[in-house]
């Protein structure tokens, strides 16, 4: 099969070792799921690093922002290494011929940003209302 | 086989009905993906560099590595099931987000040229 899919009419299956070479545009759409996952990673790795570093301290609770800031930091890097670790189950599913797995990382991502977005409004109640 | 050009494949529902009429889309639109992410490394590098020059530098280079990858022309690919292109851009990101995590407990104004 070509790079270019549907530019001839070869076989899809190209055997090798590790299942047949599957249709090129299904690789392209988990290449482009990898990449979108990867970006999103990126931006909560900025978004992290901008609440540490640029937002101006909590009144009274100088770690505050640190609080919200280092989850952030981390969950871009696990979102990144979560997505290469689903990007190549599903790139071994495609060349068998299998079902897609389920991805987890919606999942994992929507607790973890609604943990920290509980824990930032509890942070703006406690700087608010002056508890050191 | 593969599918003819307009036509998925058997069993299978067409992912997007516009790769299926221009197959030459989907590689176009992965590039762009590719492109996307490499503005997304820019983006963090800019924002470093303006505390930390030194190491907001050489994440703006990497944007531009980035940006090459997406364009690497096929033959130069190990094949696309041995691609190493992810796993590079995961370490990258790893990495990125081991030295933003330093630099938010460093602060702002502390870089050697400041």
């Amino acid at each position: 099969m070509t790079d270019h899919p549907g530019g001839d009419d070869s076989p899809v299956t190209s055997e090798s070792g590790d299942g047949t070479e599957p249709d090129a545009r299904y690789t392209f759409a988990n290449e482009r799921t990898f990449l979108a996952w990867s970006r999103t990673s990126l931006a909560l790795v900025v978004g992290g690093l901008a609440i540490a570093q640029l937002l101006p301290p909590f009144p009274g609770i100088p770690w505050g922002r640190h609080l919200i800031g280092t989850p952030l930091i981390l969950l871009g890097c696990a979102v990144s290494v979560i997505s290469y670790l689903e990007w190549k189950a599903s790139q071994r599913a495609l060349r068998h011929g299998q079902p897609l797995p389920r991805s987890r990382l919606p999942q994992i991502l929507a607790i973890a940003i609604a943990v920290i977005g509980l824990i930032a409004a509890a942070l703006a109640l406690l700087s608010a209302v002056g508890v050191p | 086989m593969s599918p003819p050009a307009g036509k998925a494949p058997a069993g299978r529902e067409p992912a997007d009905d516009m790769e299926y009429a221009d197959p030459g889309l989907a590689r176009e639109r992965t590039e762009l993906a590719w492109t996307r992410t490499a503005v997304s490394f820019a983006a963090l590098g800019a924002a470093i560099l303006k505390y930390r020059p030194l190491i907001g530098l050489p994440v703006l280079v990497l944007s531009a590595v980035v940006w090459r990858l997406g364009r690497l022309p096929v033959p130069a690919r190990a094949g696309r099931t041995r691609d190493r292109r992810p796993l590079l851009i995961t370490m990258t990101t790893v990495g990125v987000s081991l030295v933003a995590l330093a630099l938010s407990f460093l602060g702002p104004g502390i870089g050697p040229l400041r």
